[in-house]
């Protein structure tokens, strides 16, 4: 793919950089001269590459406004955006490196022993703050891009694509099987395409992978976690700047893990200067990207490791000054970039020090599966074992071909305050002994007092050194002191990947382009868009508006859309008997064209959800539940019916149907011409329903009064919704009709004490306490809640739901305290402006003794406190004369 | 928690698809004492180990079944709709 005439332009802190087709933005980087990567999160110390694999937090950037990007291993794109993070004024140059002369001041566990009052850590916030993490995060309006979910299913899952993987993956291919094979570098081949290795031919194996059918390969995407039942967590991120980063949710039946080994620094003084590299990096610059990064290498290692590493460095045309043992290496030395190696006997002028270092397996996902780990001293490594059912591992990653880098734990007293452990946090070896010394001498607890293996690399390049400290610190073998806990996301996972696509389901009723038309302000409930109140055309406040829509229905007629109320349709035999089993009202009794109000509640005798059950034929009822609660009540339903054989067919109606309700001392004259249907109240009364049409429609009416007016709540096929919505209108129009929002109605039915199930009462809400203790009917045999509700009725309720009212307009906001005497006696759960009272009223809970009439409590009212008094009548015809007119 | 439930009607689905519901209790006989009641409205047996629950499957079928459930691994060993005799 690489065609050397193509040129790529990108730009690094604004200043183009020219790249070739299948550079690493590091690797275009390096070939332009760029030495320091970053700066260091503590000592802001220079740092150049290291690993060139994506597994250390050296080559961390700013990569079109995502911060902390492995520019490592992204390929380069035309027009990319590189800026440098954590260093200023520039990373040559980056005046917080002071910060490394004064590290006596910043001992280990710095924040726990400095920041223990809270005004010195008042006063450090805003500049510790200010300095310390690495990457700025986009700002939050800033335009992020597309991501989105998938998710996939298939027989095998191979994770890595290096040799071991390549061939698993053809094997079960071969064999019939659907794979997904998952790779984190740009192109399959693992260790492959930069060692030599003669057996292998990288070319076939990767061809043949291409051509099988049944093998779906995600390359460039990494797997951060393998959850249970194998569901794999796998991160794509976008090619392009059109493209969405995806997370793929991968279920498999099998997972074969074959990510390989990967390599970790070793521990001498200055082991961080730039010019310091893994071995494993230098080959994958030389070889992936044909650059030598030095003339004069000085190579530490031991055998059998150091000498495939040395022959190809000569290859590559490197001088190799010497090749040193670990053991031996006193100190890395030089200023900028690294100079000299220093022995315990010699010194080595170089401009590059390759470090043969540890092989660790990459065995993190088999870790979080929970596989054990075990060490090996000849490997040098800990081995996975014990990998659960359906897992399996083949490659390196079970230690395979792996032999010891340095001894561990090591011989030499490792403590320097310049032999990084950590490069993420700038842990020194003599930290990790220090804080052992304070007693943080497990390594779990040192994990969490250093932060070392919780950075960016998330301990890959720092384990099994700090394992190796910790062990020599406290006389333990390798075995007993044990890796640290493995746990996913590893590695780090944007939170615009895990948070995909911002699609939020909307729900419209039939009519909402209706209300749009009308100038609805909606409020959001749920899924559900609603109408709140509708704007005037002339500017009128919120207040106004919801006043005019008041007085229309009280004085005149008003309608509202109630079509997000959950409808059921129960048809059957014993639906009677359902209904009495799980309402706590009797419906078995109920004659057909009548309705009654009902309520379910729990076992316990609280307050689930009410609602209407209107009988239409003797075998077919018609329920309406709250907005939200339509699902539970279908599943509460569904639930008691499993086993009972009872015959009874519930239908869910809620999207079927639109409703309106339509009220007003002028609703009946409204309706009248739209309908054949008898509305006189001798023919039609309070609490009856009907089928009949309403305006060409198929309709059920109740003759309900949530709002306290004459008035229908009208059902009807949600095709007719605009139809008959308009037909109501236009009757109306001459009885100056109005829509109303959900403003108008809660203020309502406040001014006729009807509450809301969820608003005024809460998770612990009794009808005794509710104030509808005429609810439950107690000499029903069984039904849910009975137990509890015969105890409840005869136990005087501690609290009670009571009206109050005020001498001012000034509102209580919902959640107020009620106070008496000076203490918090209560609370407000709904508060209005009542027009017709002049005065703010509204519900709250208060002590059963002061629910009554006249009673005096005080409400906390925006900080201060005011007058009110209970009433025990709802505001608004307490007898319910209007709702029989 | 990513666990597959294996529901009778639509075989081994994401957990995700489901709800829970809770674990299968005897409920009492109407005239049962307070304190039968009060056990079977507020303890629960919270078993490490195996138990049998019920699950709703919300996203699928819509069907209410119960399942024998390790609390501890998470494998569903067997699941069916009570009063089923096959
Ligand atoms: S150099 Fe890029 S992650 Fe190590
Ligand atoms: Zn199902």
């Amino acid at each position: 793919m690489s065609c050397p005439k193509d040129k790529i332009t990108l730009e690094f802190n604004g200043k183009p950089v020219t790249a070739r087709p299948g550079d690493t933005v590091a690797s275009a980087l390096y070939r332009s001269g760029q030495r320091i990567f970053t700066r260091s999160f503590k000592y802001h110390r220079r740092r150049g590459l290291l690993c060139l694999a994506g597994k250390c937090p050296n080559c961390l950037m700013n990569v079109d406004g995502a911060p902390n990007v492995r520019t490592c291993i992204t390929l380069v794109r035309a027009g990319m955006r590189v800026t440098h993070q954590n260093a200023s004024p520039s990373l040559e140059n980056d005046w917080l490196s002071v910060v490394q002369h004064f590290d006596r001041l910043m001992p280990v566990g710095w924040y726990y022993k400095t920041m223990t009052d809270p005004r010195v850590w008042h006063t450090a916030e805003p500049f510790v703050r200010k300095i310390a993490g690495l990457g700025t995060p986009p700002s939050p309006d800033a335009v992020s891009g597309n991501y989105e979910h998938a998710y996939r299913h298939s027989d095998v899952a191979i994770i890595g694509g290096g040799p071991a993987g390549l061939k698993a993956a053809i094997s079960e291919a071969e064999n019939g099987r659907q794979v997904t094979l998952v790779d984190d570098q740009p192109e399959l081949g693992g260790h492959l395409r930069y060692t030599k290795i003669a057996e292998a031919a990288l070319p076939e194996l990767v061809a043949k992978v291409q051509t099988l059918p049944n093998m779906q390969v995600l390359n460039g995407s990494y797997c951060f976690g393998l959850y249970e039942g194998n569901l794999l967590g796998i991160v794509q991120p976008r090619r392009d700047p059109d493209d969405a980063e995806r997370l793929i949710h991968l279920r498999a039946g099998r997972v074969v893990v074959a990510t390989g080994a990967y390599e970790s620094p070793l521990l001498f003084p200055n082991n961080d200067l730039v010019g310091v590299m893994l071995s494993t990096g230098v080959l994958r610059l030389i070889h992936l990207h044909g650059i030598i990064p030095g003339k004069v290498a000085v190579v530490i290692g031991q055998s059998p490791l150091v000498e495939p590493v040395v022959a190809d460095l000569r290859e590559a045309g490197l001088q190799i000054a010497a090749t040193v043992a670990p053991k031996s290496v006193v100190r890395a030395i030089g200023k900028k970039y690294v100079t000299r190696i220093e022995t315990r006997d010699a010194r080595h002028a170089c401009d590059l020090v390759v470090m043969c270092g540890h092989r660790i397996p990459d065995a993190g996902l088999l870790h979080q599966a929970g596989a054990r780990l075990e060490w090996n001293a000849g490997k040098g490594a800990f081995i996975p074992t014990d990998l659960p059912a359906h897992v399996s591992a083949v490659g390196q990653v079970t230690g395979e071909s792996l032999s010891a880098a340095a001894t561990l734990p090591p011989v030499l007293d490792p403590a320097s305050k310049r032999a990084f452990v950590c490069l993420c946090s700038d842990v020194s070896s003599q930290d990790l002994a220090n804080a052992i010394d304070e007693g943080f001498d497990h390594i779990e607890t040192l994990k969490r007092y250093t932060t070392t293996t919780m950075g960016p690399c998330q301990g890959r390049m720092c384990q099994l050194p700090a394992i190796g400290v910790c062990a020599r610190q406290t006389n333990h073998s390798m075995a007993e002191t044990g890796v640290t806990t493995g746990r996913p996301p590893n590695p780090g996972v944007t939170l615009g990947a895990l948070a995909g696509a911002r699609h939020h389901p909307t729900r419209r009723t039939p009519m909402h382009y209706e209300h749009e038309a009308a100038g609805a302000a909606w409020l959001d409930m749920g899924e559900w868009k609603r109408s709140r109140y509708y704007q005037s055309p002339m500017g009128a406040s919120e207040k106004q508006c919801v006043e005019q829509e008041y007085r229309a229905v009280r004085e005149r007629v008003g309608l509202i859309d109630v079509s997000t109320l959950g409808k059921l349709d129960l048809k059957g035999r014993d639906v009677g008997r359902l209904l009495d089993h799980v309402y706590a009202g009797r419906f078995s009794d109920l004659r057909p064209g009548r309705t009654r109000y009902g309520v379910i509640c729990d076992e316990a005798g609280i307050m689930l959800d009410d609602g209407t059950v209107s009988r239409l034929a003797d075998d077919h009822f018609f329920v309406t539940t709250t907005t939200g609660n339509l699902d539970f009540v279908l599943q509460w339903m569904n639930w008691w019916l499993v086993g009972t054989n009872w015959d009874v067919y519930i239908t869910n109606l809620t999207s079927g149907l639109a409703a309106v309700n339509l009220a007003g001392p002028n609703a009946r004259e409204v309706l009248k011409p739209l309908t054949d249907c008898d509305l006189s109240t001798a023919a039609f009364p309070y609490m009856a329903c009907r089928v009949a049409q309403v305006a060409g429609a198929e309709a059920i009416l109740m003759r309900i009064g949530f709002v306290g007016e004459t008035g229908w709540e009208i059902h009807f096929p949600a095709e007719s919704g605009p139809d008959v919505w308009k037909a109501v209108m236009e009757a109306g129009r001459k009885f100056d009709i109005k829509p109303f929002g959900i403003e108008a109605q809660r203020l309502l039915r406040l001014e006729k004490r009807h509450i809301i199930v969820g608003v005024d009462s809460d998770a612990l809400t009794n009808p005794f306490e509710a104030g509808m203790g005429w609810v439950p009917k107690l000499d029903k045999e069984d039904f849910i809640g009975r137990s509890a509700l015969a105890r409840l009725a005869t136990q005087p309720p501690k609290q009670k739901l009571a009206c109050f009212i005020m001498n001012e307009a000034d509102l209580p906001e919902d959640g107020a305290a009620i106070m008496i005497g000076g203490q918090l006696a209560g609370r407000v759960t709904s508060a209005r402006f009542s027009p017709g009272q002049g005065k703010a009223i509204g519900l709250a809970w208060v002590p059963a003794e002061t629910a009554r009439e006249g009673a005096e409590v005080q409400v906390r009212v925006r900080g201060r406190v005011a007058r009110a008094r209970i009433t025990e009548k709802a505001f608004y015809d307490p007898d319910g004369a209007r709702l029989r007119m | 928690m990513s666990f597959l439930v294996q529901c009778p009607q639509c075989g081994h689905r994401s957990v995700y698809e489901f709800r829970f519901g809770g674990e299968v209790k005897q409920r009492p006989a109407p005239n049962a004492s307070e304190a039968e009641w009060t056990n079977y409205v507020y303890t629960k047996a919270n078993e490490a180990g195996v138990q049998k629950e019920w699950w709703f499957h919300r996203s699928g079928c819509r069907q209410w079944f119960q399942a024998v459930r390790n609390t501890v691994t998470n494998e569903v060993q067997e699941s069916f709709f009570p009063g089923d005799t096959t």
